[in-house]
């Protein structure tokens, strides 16, 4: 570079840092845009207004950069392969424990609606056994 | 117009479901589900995205590009399967937390955004009967694992706002321009008739070079621009922004290519690739910032090197552009 464009990057990148875009949109790139942006796999029809955006949106901006550190971190270090369980664990076992953690519910309750049914059944079974 | 266009995509479809169907079988998602995902998509992104008419082509390239599989584990996962839970927690789970344990601060935080996220994966809205999971949101353009990155980040920030209730979003998020307004002016009060007019001569051309260089940026395409703003306010680095462009189709290295007129041999993109981007558009900054000089203030080339000596002066005073954040550019 020459030394008028490495003035020019100075200037430019002081400008940057302290520029306030006049037409910052009012809403952002939902996540599956940004991370589909991030990984580079959107067409460049769907890539353009995102482009655009990111431009004028300096928090969808940052957030694509974390988004890119973190890939490139993580790109850098495989992810160890999960020791495979024997049998699946009932995902709505796990569920309930995270929900209780969150909620403090007790951990079936957020499952009782599907439960529901069965436990309206045993009822039902139970009240026609008395009866009879 | 559109329907005949999703008529038309239907066979593709079919074929990429019954890929999917053959390597899960157990998943459970039927092919109208698998298809209404797949045309909300194309209608939502591919054809609500472009002002021309769309070409089935168009729509065939945006299926080659889903990612299927993952598309299809999360639509399971969305409408309950137990079998994909137990996958997706298989293959994904470990994943998630060295994602949550990496940004967040402490192992609490990351296991309560883990625990939120499993949460929000699974939902607990109701809506017209229906439970509403975070699932349903994924599209399929891009991997589950990135679409996993993103909504965990969401989830962090939503953590550290409900920390910090005084914050805004943009406050949590970034520094723009932080310190610009408080910079101090370094020049002296100036007694002598002569450095007023220097002063007033300085004044001039520090205004004109700042609506040049405002006008320049803004004359750029917006891919020129986003480049300049990663590098220059989000400080990514060039090996950073390589990795952006690293998919062979990105959007983003094929308008490089196209404007600089060349064209790589695929794989890697290289960091002095990005930096031979980034000179590319500081040559165009340069020459539109002179000849918007030129045009508007009829600088002469020595006023102009004047223009850029004093700039580069007040850079170091951090006076250049002071001020310019409280107003619009």
């Amino acid at each position: 570079m020459n030394p008028q464009e490495t003035n020019i990057q100075g200037i430019l990148a002081e400008y940057l840092n302290s520029r306030n875009p006049s037409n910052a949109p009012t809403g952002h790139l939902d996540q599956d845009t940004l991370a589909a942006f991030t990984e580079g796999t959107l067409t460049e029809l769907q890539a353009t207004p995102a482009v655009s955006h990111l431009v004028d949106c300096s928090y969808c901006r940052h957030i694509t950069a974390e988004l890119v550190r973190l890939d490139l971190e993580f790109a850098e270090e495989p992810v160890p392969a999960r020791t495979r369980d024997a049998e699946p664990a009932r995902i709505s076992e796990v569920l309930s424990g995270v929900l209780a953690k969150i909620f403090g519910t007790s951990e079936n309750a957020v499952f009782a609606h599907e439960d529901k049914d069965k436990k309206d059944e045993k009822d039902k079974d139970q009240i026609d056994e008395k009866k009879d | 117009m559109d329907d005949a266009l999703l008529k038309e995509s239907a066979p593709r479809i079919t074929a990429i479901y019954e890929q999917c169907k053959a390597d899960q079988p157990n998943f459970g998602v039927s092919e109208e589900c698998f298809a209404a995902s797949l045309q909300k998509t194309i209608t939502k992104y591919v054809i609500g995205a472009s002002s021309e008419p769309v070409t089935p082509q168009q729509i065939n390239d945006f299926l080659d590009s889903v990612q299927a599989g993952d598309l299809f584990m999360s639509l399971a996962c969305a409408n309950g399967n137990e079998r994909a839970w137990w996958e997706f927690d298989q293959q994904h789970r470990s994943y998630m937390e060295r994602v949550a344990r990496h940004l967040a601060k402490t192992e609490a935080d990351a296991q309560e955004v883990i625990d939120t996220v499993y949460v929000e994966l699974y939902g607990t809205r109701v809506v017209d009967g229906e439970r509403i999971s975070k699932f349903s949101t994924y599209s399929g353009r891009g991997s589950i694992r990135g679409w996993l990155r993103t909504v965990i980040w969401h989830s962090l920030v939503d953590l550290h706002r409900a920390g910090h209730d005084e914050l805004s979003l943009d406050e949590m998020t970034e520094t723009i321009g932080e310190g610009a307004t408080h910079a101090s002016f370094a020049e002296q009060p100036s007694d002598g008739e002569a450095e007023m007019v220097e002063t007033i001569t300085r004044e001039r051309y520090r205004n004109a070079t700042v609506s040049a260089i405002a006008n320049a940026f803004a004359s750029l395409e917006d891919h020129e621009k986003l480049l300049l703003l990663y590098y220059h306010v989000e400080n990514l680095k060039l090996r950073e922004i390589a990795r952006l462009v690293e998919n062979e189709a990105s959007p983003l290295r094929g308008w490089f290519q196209r404007k600089t007129q060349t064209r790589d041999a695929g794989g890697r993109t290289h960091e002095s690739t990005v930096m031979r981007w980034l000179e590319k558009s500081y040559a165009r900054v340069l020459e539109l910032f002179k000849s918007g000089l030129i045009k508007v203030h009829s600088f002469t080339e020595t006023e102009i090197d004047q223009c850029v000596e004093i700039a580069t002066q007040d850079l170091t005073a951090g006076n250049l552009f002071a001020g310019l954040k409280s107003r619009q550019i």
